[in-house]
């Protein structure tokens, strides 16, 4: 599965591997919710993924304003891999959540 | 988006078809740019077919296809920025890449798909022709460049572009990244995207695309070349094209952090914009043919049922009853009606796809050939057109190769060079009229009748009409000609046409002219599945005669009878009009009403009676199949079940005047001879299987 929830060090995370696209989007929608639900914040890895489609992007950009309003954080966890960068910067998302935005327990 | 997500097979099996309908437009405005290389137009449509194939090629998944489609469309865009001119040998490696993208469609059908040597060897060729217009100028051009058909200088100009993706276009299988990322490579791209639409996550459906974008594009590229990007998707989407009319602030990046709505502008309504809302506004939709057929054979069934109902309200006379009897009566009719109109496609793809093997032929054939199509509009059932090409191309190629002299030849006689061809449709009454007419040397009359002696098709001595020896040219392994050739010869292609008309319960009419050209006509059914028909009976028999030919019905007293001395005509208004009798055709042995009835139906011999007892009114036929059994029983095309259960015989009028000819009908032409119907004639139906057919009641051996 290209999207899948992990444990990692007690925190949830959510893994997107390989190219993620259209495919995928009700089971990333899916988790993203849930992530949401526990209201400890939103974590995403896309250190695996190779490429991302505009049906991921809205979803991550969505989830992150979400997480946003309530007042918990939305983090990427390891490194967002060269390609992923270069996909979110041609779709001109320049609000993006990047690793700029990584917060420390993210990666504890 | 990789080739795997969902409904990725319906995508491919869309694709497909549609790539092949481009393709066949792509062929036809090919061989028009042939004829005529300065139409800017014709450039830009091909150009633009090329781009959509490999947009969409590359979307659906058909890599290859894309990428060689990819070099064909780089050449086109050096057409269109007038770098490249338009030369035979540029049409011929197209035309030659089409048909392996052709064959690169029809891989995952099983066929043997693509020549990949031909395809390394057409796409060097492309290259070389690429890198020649950039090359060198002023070599390969044999025709004036055409000018850049945005008239727009080399000097780089902004462009504010924004797009926005209309809410199923990633459903439908596209994906807007992928022509972001073309656009950059157009030039310098300066994007944005606005998020502003993108719902709560919660009320956010994941496969809709809810972004849009601003962007800037500085590039040498004019309008149509940047709307060409979005050419596939221009119908799912808003896009705006404009010159950016101030310098664009250099803050305004991808990654510069921007304010949301740096490119925001009020929108204004003018030009290039475009509604995307395709799922509520579409004109048309793509039905598999298979589910079409399904829902014609259902509304046959219908037709059938409400046939019995009609004859049950009938019995039981109820008011009520009747009035809705009466309802589906009319309802019914109208749902054959637009049923039927659903099958009905315009001949233009079948006809325009001939342009192309005229072009070859023409080439191999050292001939100048140009071929005229009229009528492209005129629509028949899909299955007739189905079934037409193949007559259609051993007629072009007879044509070809028989009927259009050598240039040479034609000169000496005082003709243009240049041959005609002329492909035409017209309707006539419940018929098409297919017409493939040539301005060639006409057939050789004498020479075709010599070789129906030699062949003992015909006594020497025999004399035979002008269209009774052009008929010999439709006889298996007929041919006259000397040698048999790549394109014809061995006497198959005429017998072809013939089997493939009949089979279509159509008929050929030939007509030629020495020096002048040869006509061949084909008369078809618009349609193969329902007709209206005449219900008419002889004894306990049923019959339907397809009302399309009926003229009219008049009664045929014993008073007649003995007028004519046993002759099978009758006068009328002045007319003396031929006639068979269904009863003796049919060996139906009873005793004949006291007054008959003759309907009076037009056929390709003129006009012809057909004698029964009783004419019960028209009916809407279902066309049922009789089945392996009776295919050599000529004269019914098919059965129908009638609302009591029984099984009416559908006649087909001309074959039974062929047949009644042949046998020696009395009274026709001054050959009064007695008729013995009885006997037992190949393609004749026999009597036990006609009456086991019309007496069978609902335990009918027809097929459906």
């Amino acid at each position: 599965m290209p999207v899948i929830l992990e444990e990692r060090d007690a925190l949830s995370v959510i893994c997107l591997d390989g190219v993620i696209d259209i495919s995928d989007a009700e089971e990333l929608k899916r988790l993203l919710l849930q992530a949401l639900k526990l209201k400890d914040g939103v974590r995403v890895s896309l250190q695996g993924a190779a490429d991302l489609d505009i049906t991921a992007m809205q979803l991550l950009w969505a989830a992150e304003r979400e997480t946003v309003k309530l007042g918990a954080p939305f983090t990427l966890a390891g490194v967002v891999p060269k390609e992923i960068s270069a996909a979110i910067s041609s779709a001109g998302f320049d609000n993006f959540p990047t690793n700029q935005k990584i917060v420390s327990k993210s990666v504890r | 988006m990789t080739s795997t997500g969902p409904h990725i097979d319906n995508f491919k099996q869309s694709f497909r078809e549609e790539a092949r309908e481009i393709l066949v437009d792509l062929e036809s405005s090919l061989l028009e740019l042939n004829e005529h290389s300065n139409n800017l137009e014709l450039v830009g449509r091909v150009f633009r077919a090329l781009h959509t194939l490999k947009g969409s090629g590359a979307m659906f998944g058909f890599d290859e296809l894309a990428t060689f489609t990819h070099n064909l469309e780089t050449a086109f865009d050096e057409v269109r920025n007038g770098r490249l001119a338009i030369t035979s040998k540029l049409i011929d490696l197209t035309l030659a890449a089409l048909d392996q993208i052709r064959a690169m469609l029809d891989e995952d059908s099983g066929n043997t798909g693509a020549d990949r040597a031909v395809c390394a060897e057409i796409l060097q060729k492309a290259r070389q022709l690429i890198g020649i217009s950039t090359g060198n100028p002023a070599s390969s051009k044999t025709a004036p460049p055409p000018a850049a058909p945005d008239a727009t200088s080399s000097a780089a100009c902004d462009w504010k572009i924004c797009f926005a993706p209309g809410p199923d276009l990633m459903l439908n299988g596209a994906n807007p990244l992928l022509l972001l990322r073309e656009l950059k490579e157009m030039g310098d791209l300066r994007i944005q995207a606005i998020m502003a639409a993108v719902p709560p996550i919660g009320e956010l459906s994941p496969e809709r695309c809810y972004v849009s974008w601003e962007m800037i594009l500085t590039t040498p590229a004019g309008r149509e070349a940047i709307r060409d990007v979005f050419i596939f998707v221009e119908d799912s989407c808003e896009l705006t094209i404009e010159p950016a009319s101030r310098p664009v602030p250099a803050s305004v990046t991808s990654n510069a952090g921007a304010p949301a709505h740096a490119l925001d502008e009020p929108r204004s309504a003018s030009g290039g914009r475009r509604t995307y809302d395709k799922a509520d506004n579409a004109l048309s939709l793509r039905v598999p043919a298979a589910k079409l057929d399904q829902f014609v054979d259902l509304v046959g069934e219908l037709v059938t049922v409400q046939a019995r109902l009609s004859e049950i309200a009938a019995r039981h006379d109820h008011p009520e009853v009747s009035a809705v009897s009466e309802e589906i009566e009319r309802l019914t009719s109208a749902l054959r009606e637009n049923s039927m109109n659903i099958r009905m496609m315009p001949i233009r793809a079948t006809f325009e796809k001939f342009r192309r093997l005229v072009h070859d032929l023409a080439r191999d054939l050292d001939k100048n050939v140009e071929l005229t199509i009229d009528g492209a509009d005129t629509e028949l059932d899909k299955t007739v057109i189905d079934k037409l090409s193949d007559p259609l191309m051993h007629l072009i190629r007879n044509s070809m190769d028989h009927g259009i002299e050598p240039t040479d030849i034609r000169q000496a006689a005082g003709k243009h060079p240049t041959a005609t061809i002329r492909l035409s449709a017209r309707h006539a009454g419940a018929n098409v009229l297919i017409e493939v007419s040539d301005d060639g040397g006409g057939i050789n009359k004498e020479a075709v009748r010599n070789r129906a002696i030699e062949r003992g098709m015909i006594a020497v001595d025999v004399s035979l009409s002008d269209s009774e020896i052009f008929a010999l040219i439709f006889q298996p392994g007929f041919s006259t000609a000397s040698r048999v050739t790549d394109v014809s010869g061995r006497g198959v292609g005429m017998d072809v046409v013939r089997q493939s008309v009949e089979s279509l319960r159509g008929t050929i009419d030939v007509a030629s002219q020495s020096g002048e050209g040869t006509s061949v006509t084909l008369r078809l059914p618009l349609t193969l599945a329902i007709i209206d028909g005449l219900l008419v009976s002889v004894a306990d028999a049923y019959f339907v005669l397809p009302l399309a030919n009926t003229l009219e019905c008049i009664e045929l007293t014993r008073e007649d009878l003995e007028k004519t001395n046993g002759k099978h005509v009758v006068e009328v208004r002045g007319e003396v009009i031929p006639y068979i009798r269904l009863r003796e055709h049919f060996n139906i042995w009873s005793e004949p009403p006291a007054i008959e009835q003759i309907m009076v139906a037009e056929t390709g011999e003129g006009r012809y009676g057909f004698v029964v007892d009783q004419v019960l009114g028209d009916h809407q036929t279902v066309i049922k199949n009789l089945g392996r059994l009776y295919r050599h029983v000529q004269v019914v095309s098919g059965a129908t079940i009638l609302g009591n259960g029984s099984v009416a015989l559908i006649l087909d009028p001309e074959r039974l005047v062929h047949e009644a000819l042949r046998g020696g009908l009395p009274g026709v032409r001054g050959h009064p001879r007695p008729t013995k119907l009885s006997r037992r004639r190949k393609g004749n139906l026999p009597g036990s299987a006609a009456r086991n057919l019309v007496g069978a009641g609902t335990s009918t051996s027809a097929n459906q």
